[in-house]
Parts: C-alpha cells; structure tokens; sequence
C-alpha cells in the first residue's frame, strides 16, 4: 500500500484539513476523507450503511457484467419504495369511502402528488423484474451452489415476498382495475384444495373485496411484509458475507 | 453393490484470495452509486412522462370484460383457463417454488459457480431448453384455444374431419369421444370427504364420484404435459450428450421454465381479449362493463 509522503500544504490542502480534520466532523465520521487506502477501509467498516460490504472484495466482483447490480437495485427500489410509499401514506385513509378520493386528491391538489405515485407504480413493476432478473442472474451464474444453498432458499422466499408486497399495494388504489384484479388474484388463492376458501376468507376479512379487504391488504402492505421482507433482506445480506461473498470460480 | 450412505460435508466458504482484492471504496461503492443514480433518473423521466392507471372508482356491480389479475399473475390466470382451478393456481406454483428452492440440495457440486454458463454447454443447453418451453407453451395454448385446428384448416386447408375432432382442442377428448356412461361415475370414495370445508357439515353421506374423461381434460393432460415434456427433454439431451450433470439438467430445467414462464406471462397479458378469447395484441379491447350486467368472463 502507498505511504503518503509529505509534502508542502497548498491552500487546497489547508482548507481540506479544516473541512475533514475537525472535531465536528471526527465525530460524526471518525475517520478522515477516504482518500487514502486506510481511510477507505476504515469508512467502510465503521460506517453502519457501508458495512454491508466487506472492505475489500475480489477484483471479478466489481465488473458490471457479472452482476449488473440486479440485487443491490432490488434493494435500492426496496429503499425507495419506502420513501414513496410514506410520502403516499400522509394522504391516503385506506377506507371504501374515501381511498379513490384520496388518490384523485393525491393526483390533483398534493405538491409533486401525481409524481410520488407515478414513481411508487413504477418501481414496484421494476422491483418484481428486478427481482426475478436477480434470480435468473443467480441461477446462471451458479452463485447458488454450496455454501449457498440457504441463502437461495431465502431468496425464493424473498421473491415471493416481492410478489406480495405488489400484489396487496394492487387493491390500494380502489379503482376498477385493483378492486377485480384482486377479486381474480384471490379467487385464484381460493381455488386451493381444502385450505383455499378459508385462506381466501382470511386474507379478504369477508367472502369478496369490500372494506375489510381493503384494510387488511393496507396494513399487510405498509408494515406487515415490508417488515417480513426486511428480516430475510438482512438474513440474505447477512448470509452473503458468511458465505464468503459473491461466488467465484474455484 | 452396497454403498454406505455417508452425509457429505458442508461446503465451506472459500479462502479469499487477498492479492487479488480491490478496495470497496471506491471500486464497488462508485459502480453502486452510478447504477442507483441511473436507475433513479430512469424512474424519474418514467414517472414525469407515463402516469399511473386509475379508472372509475370500485363498483362490484360492474365487471370490466376481461377481467385480469396484475400482469405478473397472469401466467397464472393463463394455466387456469387450461386445467383445474385449483392445480393451475395454487399447486402448481406452490410444487414449482419447491422445487426452486431444492436447487442447490439436488445440484451439490460446487464445479461451475460464480462464472456466466460455466460449465461446458451451457450456453447451448441453455438457449435449447428456452426455445423448448417458448415455442412448446406457445404450441400447447394454441392447440387448447383450438387455432392450431382453425390455421391447419384456413391456412393449408388440412382438416382432420369428423374423425379427429377430437384433437381439435383439450377438451374436445371430453367431448368429441364416444365416452361409455360408467366412464363418467366412477365411484371412489364411499363417503363424502370434505376437509375443513367451510360449508355446512353434515348432509347425507354420499359416494365419490369421477368423472374420467373430465379428469383427462382437466388434469390428466395437464400433469401429463408439464412433467412429462421436461422429462423427455432432458433424457433426449441426456441421450444426445448434451446433459452430463445435475447442473446440466438443472440448466435445462430452469430455461425451459424461463421460456414458458415467459410466453404465459405474455400471453395472458397481451394476448387475452374479452372472454379471454385468443386475440392478437392490436385486437385487444376492454369493455368497461354494463352496472349490473355479468360480463361473462371465465
């Protein structure tokens, strides 16, 4: 590694240091600027975001190619989808009387409303693509071979969780397209041997999509899988670094 | 041959090879923040040029005619115009996430891990298996919805005449064949079994009856068609030399899907019309429903 020889500090080099070297910022980050090989390390592992990675990983990983950062943008629209989907909650009471108004609200009279919705629909699509694209890359790459059989496993529950999640912010909207896709979508789960009517009572609160439904997906929407999705999110995170990072040739 | 049956190991992660290491930061981070950056402008210009559906407001009185689920279960809403309700939606999927799940337990070898296709044949493997599961689902869904018979006829004026009519689609083999009345009630259980159903309990104790040439239509071809065209694919590759390893097979497994999973997927999203009638995309119309008028969808 690269010692850093000393040299005569220029103007730049002065302001820099009172920017990076002060107490405020010591004690917020601890480290200096990650310009050095040290410092990068350090920024990594002290940083709770960051230290989801390793410090160092191996030179293969970090080309596109191998990834295409399919599951680090999963998270990502995870990540987002959270944010859009708090900003959505503000405005929107999940009940028969007042759900479609309240969209229509959200789309005509909120601030960036229309926006906020737009963005909450269309990451969701790409989150279930990015998704499965994540499995296909996976697959293909034989990244599920021992030791990573589990963590496999996790990632199908994850995929599932994913279908959820989509499939119960379908009904929020209460218009004519939520309200019989998910009348289709439940008949579907409904249609299962010997548990199928009493899972469909169960996830509706009733024997069609009516106010109960629509609470019932709401609150499985906004905290009940979100908060199981991001269990097996850490778990499979979690696993990736026991497993010895993403998988290489042997 | 007696063979002790002898628990393998578990595989250990492997050693790092530390020489050939780079530094997180900023190699991975800045590939990260590019691709985070990129995809949140692409959403952005998305979100500002296509704006999200909304129709009318809820009205359990009005079915919009074709009524469809959201697109990524519509590969499920297409299986079930084909087979039972009950198989297409649920035991299909939940037997199909299984045996996702088993993947690694079925293919133990850590040979050909972290690589693109890296094992020998892969790639071909590969792009066979997913023609297989494309042009064979497209196949199966025409030969059901009955246009493999109306282009035979309209096209190359083939017709397979009063004698093979029953080929002209699944169900036609329940209908178009000169089924025997013992056929059709084929007593089998002599009690009423109903598990945990949720109507009434109790009633009258009756016989269980099958109706076979129904069974054949509604899940006989069906179980027949999605195990047995796998099969006979990958023993004609393992017949070929192209399959060789659980990976290969695997391969084989997983694309196949990947083509019908596809072709499900896109058919039931572009290609159901009303009734769920078979239309070309550019034929496709939604009729909005009439208040108190049923539709008439499946």
């Amino acid at each position: 590694m690269a010692v850093e020889q000393p040299t005569r500090p220029t103007i730049a080099d002065k302001i820099y240091d009172k920017m990076f070297h002060n107490y405020l910022w010591k004690s917020i980050f601890r480290t200096g600027y990650p310009n050095t090989p040290r410092n990068q390390m350090l920024v990594v592992a002290t940083n709770v975001f960051l230290h989801l990675h390793p410090t160092r990983i191996h030179r293969t990983h970090v080309k596109i190619t191998h990834t295409y950062c399919l599951g680090g943008l999963s998270f990502f629209m995870f990540l987002g989808l959270t944010i859009t989907g708090i900003l959505l909650m503000f405005y929107y009471v999940p009940s028969v009387d007042r759900a479609y108004l309240d969209i229509q609200n959200i789309q005509t009279n909120v601030q960036f409303g229309q926006l906020m919705r737009n963005m909450h629909r269309w990451m969701a699509h790409a989150m279930v693509i990015l998704v499965f694209m994540h499995m296909m890359r996976v697959f293909y790459t034989g990244a599920y071979k021992p030791p990573r059989e589990f963590n496999w496993v996790v990632g199908v529950i994850l995929l599932v969780l994913t279908f959820l999640l989509s499939f119960t912010g379908y009904l929020l909207p209460w218009d004519q397209l939520a309200f019989w896709a998910i009348t289709v979508g439940t008949n579907i789960a409904g249609s299962a041997p010997v548990l199928g009517p009493k899972s469909r009572f169960w996830l509706l609160g009733g024997l069609q999509v009516g106010p109960d439904a629509l609470i019932r997906f709401y609150t499985l929407h906004v905290i009940g899988l979100p908060l199981l999705a991001a269990i097996f999110m850490a778990v499979h995170f979690w696993r990736i670094r026991r497993d010895g990072g993403l998988a290489r040739p042997l | 041959m007696a063979t002790a049956v002898v628990a393998r190991p578990v595989a250990r992660p492997q050693a790092r090879a530390r020489d050939e290491e780079v530094l997180v930061w900023p190699d991975l981070v800045f590939v990260e923040f590019i691709s985070a950056m990129v995809f949140t402008l692409t959403l952005f210009l998305l979100a500002f040029l296509i704006n999200a559906p909304l129709l009318d407001q809820a009205n359990a009185d009005v079915t919009p005619n074709p009524s469809k689920a959201p697109w990524y279960l519509l590969n499920l809403q297409e299986l079930l115009l084909h087979m039972n309700a009950a198989m297409a939606g649920v035991i299909i999927p939940t037997i199909w996430l299984v045996i996702l799940g088993a993947f690694p337990y079925f293919d133990r070898e850590q040979e050909g891990q972290g690589q693109w296709f890296g094992t020998e044949g892969a790639v071909k493997i590969t792009i066979a298996a997913g023609l297989v599961g494309f042009v064979g689902c497209w196949a199966l869904i025409l030969w059901d919805s009955g246009k493999l018979a109306f282009f035979m006829h309209d096209w190359f004026g083939i017709s397979g005449g009063d004698r093979l009519r029953f080929l002209a689609d699944v169900r036609s083999l329940q209908t178009q064949l000169p089924w025997p009345d013992w056929s059709k009630e084929i007593t089998y259980l002599p009690f009423n079994l109903k598990l945990l159903s949720s109507d009434a309990p109790g009633g009258p104790t009756q016989f269980q009856h099958l109706d076979f040439p129904g069974w054949i239509v509604e899940q006989g071809v069906p179980i027949a068609v999605m195990v047995g065209l796998p099969c006979i694919m990958i023993y004609t590759m393992w017949r070929i030399g192209w399959v060789e390893t659980r990976r290969d097979a695997l391969l084989a497994l997983f694309s196949g899907f990947i083509g019908a999973y596809g072709v499900l997927t896109l058919v039931g999203t572009a290609f159901r019309g009303q009734g769920q009638e078979l239309v070309f995309p550019w034929e496709l119309k939604v009729s909005e429903g009439i208040p108190g008028q049923d539709a008439g969808g499946h």
